[in-house]
Order: structure tokens, then sequence, then C-alpha cells
């Protein structure tokens, strides 16, 4: 029988990993709502985030958390980039879902060779947030930077949904999730709503990187990884549902958890295929979602 | 005010639309008849910019963007779809908001704009907080027009309002958009049921197979009969 400190253990962690697949999922979300686009380069957004704030701290020497600002806002802008780039474009022409799908794959690609070319293939890391001792409750250690992941996806989970309740400009990207149509002929500018999905979407991509880092290492080629764990995350949660998809993340990162102390690290991924076979057969609308 | 030239649309190799003409002036209620399958929707559709067409479309003087509802939008010019395009979803309230996207949804002027729409529609203030999709169906279309007049238009165009719809509840939104016009609102109104139309309008293009088939004075309108010889021109 698995000792339950240790099994408290391996849920703090999962749910702490399961945080940052949650706000990588939200992003799939947010661009898909915004523009029914599932965008491949999610994971390229975190490696950025986590990669440009290694950079502003060892080139710069940069506070800890004015990197962490500065890199979410340069990914973000990098959102948009990619957008009017590579999306835009396609999207003017009607382009398939499929024909998306590529595209933004090969974005991906391009930016994790371009990331190799600029940095090598060495891991990088960044220091953690609070340099403490982790607090011990019953005998579960639970470190600072954990505490910063799961509080930090609390706070934005919740200026998010505030956002798409309350003001304005959310609504109307939620009006165009609904019906772009239907937007436009309010006044909506639905191409500018694509342009901000974007930027909301690599941003939170970052701010993921930036807090997952000091807990792993970041490298040219840790974006697939996540955008996998992030795209099942929202799948598991409802694709196109924000709050689903985070709550998504934290089943999937428990899950990893446990199969990894139970059978070992190499069954990581059949955990979280065998958690996807699972919702698809079961639940193919997700936890809180209808499939579209 | 809206005038309409040459102009034509195809859905792949189907003429939906040819060369049509058309305008609408200050203060006039137009109405534009036809079967089925005419080209109505397209039309409007077109003038709107949501499908690709050719021709040339002014409104008080310039040309429409061909290509972007919203930009068409922002300069007044403001479609009811048909199937109503409300956001199901969202509650009252927050179509309403969405109506006047472009003051901000917010500030005295929208409060002034709300309670206009509101009083011409006081079955939409019980239901501010209900969700769009939960209301009935005349409700709804209710809502989609207040929707539109929070946008306070330049010129209303409406695609088969009546759809669907009670006689009763459509009398109520037919009258409503009388008295508007009455007070200046130009409307372009597509609508199957030519009696209806009529008896609103200052004039009507009857569209067969994507033609202008005539252009008709209501009050020289003898019998239906006449119309339906158009409808099947």
């Amino acid at each position: 029988m698995i000792d339950p400190t240790y099994l408290g253990q391996i849920l703090v962690n999962g749910i702490s990993v399961g945080c940052i697949y949650g706000l990588i999922g939200i992003g799939f979300c947010v661009i898909y709502n915004a523009s029914g686009i599932v965008n491949f380069a999610q994971g390229a957004f975190v490696m950025l985030g986590g990669m440009t704030a290694y950079l502003l701290i060892a080139k710069t020497g940069l506070p800890l958390l004015a990197a962490g600002v500065i890199a979410t806002l340069v990914v973000a802008v990098l959102g948009v980039a990619l957008e009017r780039l590579v999306v835009r474009p396609l999207w003017d022409r009607n382009a398939t879902m499929f024909v998306m799908i590529l595209a933004t794959l090969a974005a991906q690609i391009v930016v994790e060779r371009a990331m190799l070319l600029m940095v090598g293939d060495q891991p990088k890391s960044i220091a953690v947030f609070t340099d403490l001792p982790p607090i011990r409750i019953g005998g579960v250690a639970i470190g600072y930077q954990l505490l910063w992941i799961i509080g930090v996806s609390v706070v934005l989970i919740s200026a998010l949904n505030a956002f798409f309740q309350r003001t304005l400009v959310g609504r109307a990207m939620r009006a165009c999730a609904i019906d772009r149509e239907a937007a436009a002929l309010q006044g909506i500018n639905v191409s500018g709503m694509l342009a901000l999905s974007f930027a909301l979407s690599a941003g939170l991509g970052a701010i993921a990187g930036f807090l997952v880092t000091p807990t792993q290492y970041t490298a040219y080629n840790v974006g697939t990884p996540f955008a996998i764990s992030g795209f099942i995350a929202a799948i598991v949660g409802g694709f196109g549902r924000p709050l689903g998809a985070f709550l998504g993340g934290i089943i999937l990162g428990v899950s990893q958890a446990l199969a990894v102390v139970t059978f070992g690290s190499g069954m990581k991924n059949v955990a979280a295929l065998s958690v996807l076979l699972l919702f698809l057969f079961f639940r193919p609308t997700g936890l809180l979602g209808t499939a579209k | 005010m809206l005038d309409v030239k040459q102009l034509s649309a195809r859905y792949g190799h189907v003429e939906a639309l040819h060369l049509i003409d058309l305008t609408v002036g200050a203060n006039e209620l137009v109405a534009v008849l036809g079967p089925n399958g005419a080209g109505k929707s397209t039309l409007l559709r077109s003038i709107m910019g949501l499908t690709s067409s050719s021709g040339r479309v002014t409104f008080a003087g310039t040309a429409l963007p061909r290509r972007s509802a919203s930009a068409i939008a922002r300069r007044g010019v403001v479609l009811v779809p048909e199937g109503r395009g409300i956001f199901a979803p969202m509650t009252v309230a927050e179509n309403l908001q969405l109506g006047a996207y472009q003051i901000g949804g917010g500030g005295a002027e929208f409060a002034a704009r709300l309670q206009h729409v509101l009083s011409l529609f006081p079955r939409l203030k019980e239901r501010l907080s209900q969700t769009a999709g939960s209301m009935s169906g005349g409700e709804q279309q209710m809502l989609a027009v207040g929707r539109a007049l929070m946008a306070k238009p330049k010129l209303l165009m409406l695609d088969e309002p009546s759809l669907g719809l009670a006689p009763k509840v459509v009398a109520e939104i037919m009258e409503t958009l009388g008295r508007l016009n009455a007070e200046g609102l130009p409307i372009l109104l597509v609508e199957q049921k030519a009696p209806l139309a009529l008896k609103f309008a200052h004039r009507a293009y009857v569209i067969a197979n994507g033609r202008v088939a005539a252009e008709v004075n209501p009050r020289e309108i003898k019998s239906y009969d006449e119309l339906a010889r158009y409808y099947f021109s």
C-alpha cells in the first residue's frame, strides 16, 4: 500500500505541473474560441517564456520579476507576429483546419530551430522565485516554487474569467467564439480579436514557461511535449472551455505523477495518452464542454 | 442614402445575383420581396460584405468596403440577419451591450440607447439577466432588432424578421419598425410575406432568379396575383 505522505507528495507535485498544463491548455482554448484555429505552436510560447527570461537574467542581469514580465510581453508580441505572418494569410484564404495545424506546427519547428542556433542545445534554468526550504505539512514537502505555480495559475484563471465575463472586449471575444459573423455585424473587429487571442495565448504560455523553468529546465525542444500535454488538457476539459482546460491539466498532471511513481518514469506519456483515450471513449465532450 | 448598382454575386458556378440596381432613400422603408431562393438574403449579405460580390454599393455618398462587415456596421449600416444571430449563451443585457460596441458599451449615451430600446420592447426589460437562447422565438427577434438599434443605425436592414414567429409577435415587431421608420430611420426589409411588408413599405422590389423583376408602389398593387406573376417571371 502507498504511504499516504508519499501519495500527498505525488498529488502536490501533480497539481503543480497540472497547473502548467492547464495554462497551456487555456492558451489553446483562447485562440480556438476566437478563431476556430488549433494552434500547435503553443509549446513554442512556453519555451520562449522560459528561455527569454533566462537570457534577460543571464545577459542583462535583470531581476527575476522584471525578466518574467518583459519575457511575457515579448512573447505576447511574438504571438501577434505569428498570427500576422503565418495564421492571418491562411485565415484570409479560408484555409482548412488541417492546413492551419500544419502551418502552426511548422512555425513551432522554425522557432525551435532558431532557438537552437541562438543558444545551443544545452538546457538552461533560472533560480527559484523564493529561495527558502520547503514548507512541510504532515510530512508533505511543498516547495515555494510549487506555491508560486499554483498561486499564479489561480490568479490568472480568476483574471481571465473576469476579463471574459466583465469587460466589453472579453465579451466581444466570447461573441466571436459563439458566432463570428454576428459579431462582425455588431462592428466588432473580428480579425483584431484574433490578434488579441494570440497575444493572450502567447502571454499565458510564456508565464507557464517562466513559472516551470526553475523546477525543471528549459531548452530549445521543450515546447512540443508541453504543447501535447496542454492540448490533451484542453480536450479533457472540453475544448474551448478555459476552466475545463485548467481542470483537465490538473487531472493530467496528477495522473502522470501517479504513473511515474507507480510504474516508473517511462510511463509518463502512457498515462497522458491513456487519460486522453479514456475521455475520448467515455466522455468525448470533455469535463465541461460540448464538442465542436 | 443606399445606392446599389450592378450588384452581382455567385456561389461557385451558380449566379445568385445578377446586376441588381436598388436604392433606399432617407426616411424610406423599402421592401425586397420574392420567392424562396430568389437571392434576397444574398443581396443583404453582399451589401454587408459577407458574400463576395461585384458592383458598387454606396452609402451616404461614399462607397462601402466590399469585404468587411464590421467596417460597414461602423458606418451605421446594420443588419439583423436571417436566424437573428443572437449570442444565445450570453445574457440579454450582454447582447444589447455588444450592439453598442462602437460606443464602448457604457456611459450616458449607452444608457439612453438602452432605455430607448427597452421602451420599444418592454419584454426585454424583464429578461435582461436571462440567457438569450432561453427566450421564445419572438423575444429573440425583439432582442435582435433591439441589439441592432443599440448601434443607433443610419440604415437598418432586416432579413425575414417574421420567419417562424406567431402572427401576433410579427405584428408587434412590424408596428415597431413602422414607428421607427416614421421617426426617420431608413429601413431595407427583406420579407417573403408580401402583404405584411407592403403594408409598411413606401416602395418594393420584387426579386426572382437573382434579378430585379419589378419595382412596385405598394399603393398601386391591386391584387397579389399581380405580384405572383413577377415571382415566377
